[in-house]
């Protein structure tokens, strides 16, 4: 109970100052950049300030107030004209809020705001006093209606009443009052014990203290009261609930349709909805809690690293839930700070770009789609493809395939990579260990999206979408095995129908893996009951595919069923769950059954869906025709291949990749043909040598050749042929008349004799050693 | 005897830390933020006593005292000014407007009870 109002009255201190903060750093910043009269900006933070040294100095945090009341003399030296703004005054002021701050952060979590260290601050401050003119008047001095009374006869805190010639004075401890004058004078308390423990102590004299009423003293300004973030949780987890029963109610009416309750039953719908979204509302928090602290950090930044920068904000009123403004006020606070230091030049090379010298920072907030635009853009100097892929190419996140096919869009969006960093300088502002990658994954567990896009020399735009809450969100059901998922509507690409008896949709398989023609472009897919055991095999092919994205990685989820969508209430997971790494929460469905939610992102990971994958598209496989997969022993899934006059069969299970190359990127290493491929060395054989093939092929430079990229002996080889013809699933046999040096035999497949390679005879042939061991 | 006492102060603390202080003494406490407010609160009853903090936003403690003097049902009523205020200026204005007596912050609150005790005439 004492406990209680000691912690409300230090919850309620902390909650007030660190809001009173904010506004003092505002106005000092303000002042900084002479916007309005400055009288106004330095009355309105001395009364800040002023606030936090009273209420903390009754709770008797000495250190907090002493911290406080350095900055209130300063200010009061400025407000008075008897000094002048200056940078260092205001860098000054603000460091003072820094500590106050921390100190309140420190009550926060229950510790001593005394150990932040604040002598070097009091310090600081009071040189700056000095600096600025004569001291003026300070501390505590009391007057009296008596003219001529010495003023320190008064002691220094207390009270007394104005007489009109004679001043009469009491003493505190002499006080008739219940509670003996136990408490030590406020000048001198030990530091353990905080004076709210008098408040205590004077409290067990009261019989009936209303713990209620504290709080319930009637206000009439009651436009607004303080509820804790706890209570408005435990709301929304209850209304949460309710239209879990509401929807179990509209669903069992349906079913049973009693006139008589309809209406009842429609009322408690409307009222549910209604419910819903007023407690949403109570939960939104608006953009300018996070955008607030940027103008000090532009201004810290910007010092700091010799740049100049105005910023500029708009949309700062519009509202997120609070849970999502937690969540984006890191991947904010990197963005802005990347821009600062990597994105805006030094004014010497801004002015060298025929720019002016100070760069601009925009902060724009706005609602497009039910979803919330976060843009984050400088006229900086841009991030260039040029350098982006070069990297990109080093770290072997891309192919040298994919570098040259990829837009300078693409190109530019590689920086969410993980372990991308390209600041060519490590700076303690940014380019340190967290890079985008933690961005967008911070943005995306939030059920968001990050996007850059930038013009060299002109400017980086970011843009962060999100949804306006997550404790709601709609989503799509599915069913597989008979059991029911939701997919969250964010990571939903789009549904695709396989139709049996049209065989242009039908899955295809790739080196074991399953794939979907859509658009020319073969999308990876994951069959939900594998990835999950459910089950071992896919019974029919008939089934619907969803196609996803998240983390960059786009792939089609085969499911059997789609349901609905729906408004979900996500309910956390239990962590035996939640390590799985599946799932991203659980909710329960009209009909009262749980349902768990797809972590699509974590789906991907877990299935190995890694991004490279989806590089098998339509280019490289343009030639292809697809075979439905059966797994009959005596079926063999072949690559058919054109070498000159022949055709040859690649055993399908041998082949890792199929390339196109330039004639030109060939290279030589000894005797040997090689191709720099994905960060190292990989050798190449001609087919046609194996074959025997009289007639070299020629290739003019600009030419492609076509690879089929096989593991051979543990090296990633590369076998090289004309062209592509056709991928065969076929019941064949192989025959063999002779023993050529680097065929299996021969065979029948798409109704023409083709020539099975012998991958072990050509690995032969091109005299390749075993990667790990030497040769026995 | 319970006394109708007005805390006004735009810190949420303070006014936590008055009310609690002096209902623990039996008195019944109304809250305002700011002079206006109080002024409000005040438009329709007496009490026994306003203790207000000087330094406030819309309207300061010495603008209320000066207010609450003019009208015919305060002239007589007690005013605390409770105040960290190292300026004597404001203190002179705060007496000259009217104020009974002050109460420096930080206090201890057996100084405040006795306080208003003291004049409340209990």
């Amino acid at each position: 109970m004492n406990e209680d109002i000691q912690r409300q009255l230090i919850q309620d201190l902390v909650i007030e100052s660190l809001e009173g903060l904010d506004a003092f750093d505002a106005e000092m910043l303000a002042l900084e950049d002479h916007e309005g009269q400055p009288q106004d900006h330095l009355r309105l933070a001395f009364r800040m300030i002023h606030t936090v040294k009273g209420s903390s100095g009754c709770l008797g945090f000495e250190t907090i107030e002493k911290v406080a009341h350095a900055g209130e003399n300063l200010l009061s030296l400025l407000r008075d004209e008897v000094m002048s703004v200056d940078q260092a005054v205001i860098t000054g002021l603000l460091r003072c809020s820094d500590a106050l701050r921390d100190m309140m952060h420190c009550l926060e979590a229950g510790s001593s705001p005394d150990t932040i260290r604040h002598a070097d601050l009091l310090q600081l401050l009071d040189g700056l006093q000095r600096s600025g003119k004569s001291e003026a008047q300070q501390g505590f001095g009391f007057f009296d209606g008596a003219p001529g009374a010495p003023e320190t006869a008064v002691a220094p805190s207390g009270w007394g009443l104005f007489g009109d010639d004679e001043p009469v004075l009491v003493v505190a401890p002499t006080a008739p009052s219940s509670p003996p004058p136990s408490s030590p004078p406020p000048s001198s308390p030990p530091p353990s014990s905080p004076p709210s423990v008098e408040v205590s102590e004077l409290q067990e004299e009261d019989a009936s203290p209303k713990l209620a009423a504290v709080s319930a003293g009637p206000r009439a300004s009651e436009s607004a009261i303080r509820v804790e973030v706890a209570q408005i949780d435990r709301l929304m987890n209850l209304v949460g609930e309710l239209v879990l029963a509401r929807n179990q109610i509209l669903q069992m009416a349906g079913e049973k349709s009693d006139p008589a309750l309809n209406g009842p039953i429609q009322r408690v719908n409307l009222i549910t909805t209604e419910l819903q979204a007023s407690v949403m509302k109570t939960r939104m928090q608006t953009v300018q809690t996070v955008w607030s602290k940027f103008p000090r950090l532009v201004r810290d930044l910007s010092q700091e690293l010799g740049k100049k920068l105005t910023l500029t904000m708009e949309g700062q009123e519009t509202e997120l839930d609070r849970t999502v403004i937690e969540a984006i006020k890191d991947p904010l606070t990197h963005i802005v700070r990347n821009s600062i230091d990597h994105g805006v030049e030094d004014p010497a090379a801004r002015k060298l770009a025929g720019k002016s010298e100070t760069g601009q920072l925009r902060l724009r907030a706005f609602h497009e789609g039910g979803q919330v635009v976060l843009e984050i853009s400088d006229d900086g100097r841009g991030i260039d493809p040029v350098r982006i892929s070069k990297k990109a190419l080093e770290r072997g996140l891309i192919s040298p395939e994919e570098a040259s096919r990829f837009t300078d869009r693409e190109i530019v969006n590689l920086i969410f990579h993980a372990g991308f960093s390209t600041a060519e300088k490590v700076t303690n502002v940014s380019g340190r260990g967290v890079g985008m990658d933690v961005v967008r994954s911070n943005v995306e567990k939030i059920g968001g999206t990050v996007e850059v896009s930038s013009v060299v020399g002109e400017g980086t735009t970011m843009q962060i979408r999100i949804p306006l809450t997550l404790a709601i969100i709609p989503a799509l059901l599915v069913e597989c095995n008979g059991d029911r998922f939701a997919i969250p509507q964010a990571s939903l690409l789009e549904l695709v129908r396989l139709d049996p008896t049209n065989s242009a949709r039908s899955i295809e398989w790739v080196n074991e893996a399953p794939v979907l023609r859509l658009r020319g472009k073969l999308l990876a897919l994951l069959d939900l009951g594998q990835a999950l055991s459910l089950r071992q095999q896919r019974s029919a092919e008939d089934a619907f595919i969803v196609v996803v994205e998240a983390a960059g990685r786009k792939f089609g989820l085969m499911v059997d069923a789609v349901l609905d969508t729906e408004e979900i209430v996500v309910k956390p997971l239990h962590r035996v769950l939640k390590s799985l790494g599946a799932f991203a929460g659980a909710t329960i469905l009209g009909d009262g059954q749980v349902a768990l939610i797809l972590d699509v992102a974590g789906m991907a990971k877990r299935s190995n869906m890694n991004a490279n994958r989806k590089i098998l598209d339509a280019d490289a496989l343009k030639q292809n025709q697809a075979a439905a997969l059966d797994d009959g022993k005596e079926r063999l899934r072949l690559l058919m291949a054109r070498v000159a006059e022949n055709r040859v069969a690649f055993p399908l299970e041998g082949v890792t990749r199929i390339e196109e190359i330039p004639a030109s990127s060939i290279e030589r290493s000894g005797p040997r043909e090689v191709l720099q491929y994905r960060g190292r060395i990989m050798p190449l054989v001609r087919i046609g040598d194996c074959l025997g093939e009289k007639r070299p092929v020629v290739k003019g430079e600009d030419d492609l050749l076509h690879i089929v990229v096989c593991q051979l002996r543990g090296h990633q080889t590369g076998l090289i042929i004309d062209s592509i013809e056709d991928i065969f699933e076929e019941r064949v046999r192989v025959e063999r008349f002779g023993n050529e040096r680097c065929l299996a035999g021969s065979l029948v497949a798409g109704g023409m004799v083709a020539d099975l390679l012998d991958l072990d005879r050509i690995a032969d042939f091109a005299g390749l050693l075993p990667a790990t061991v030497g040769r026995t | 005897m319970a006394k109708r006492i007005i805390t006004v102060d735009d810190a949420a603390t303070m006014r936590r830390l008055v009310g609690y202080t002096l209902r623990g003494a039996g008195h019944e406490v109304l809250e305002a933020e700011d002079g206006e407010d109080a002024l409000r609160v005040l438009a329709g009853q007496t009490v026994d006593l306003v203790i207000t903090d000087v330094n406030m936003p819309n309207m300061d403690g010495i603008e209320l005292v000066r207010r609450l003097r003019a009208k015919p049902q305060f002239q007589s009523t007690p005013i605390l000014l409770l105040t960290t205020e190292s300026d004597p200026e404001k203190k002179k204005q705060g007496k000259e407007a009217g104020a009974t007596g002050w109460i420096t912050k930080p206090f201890q609150p057996d100084q405040l009870v006795a306080a208003v005790a003291k004049v409340t005439g209990l």
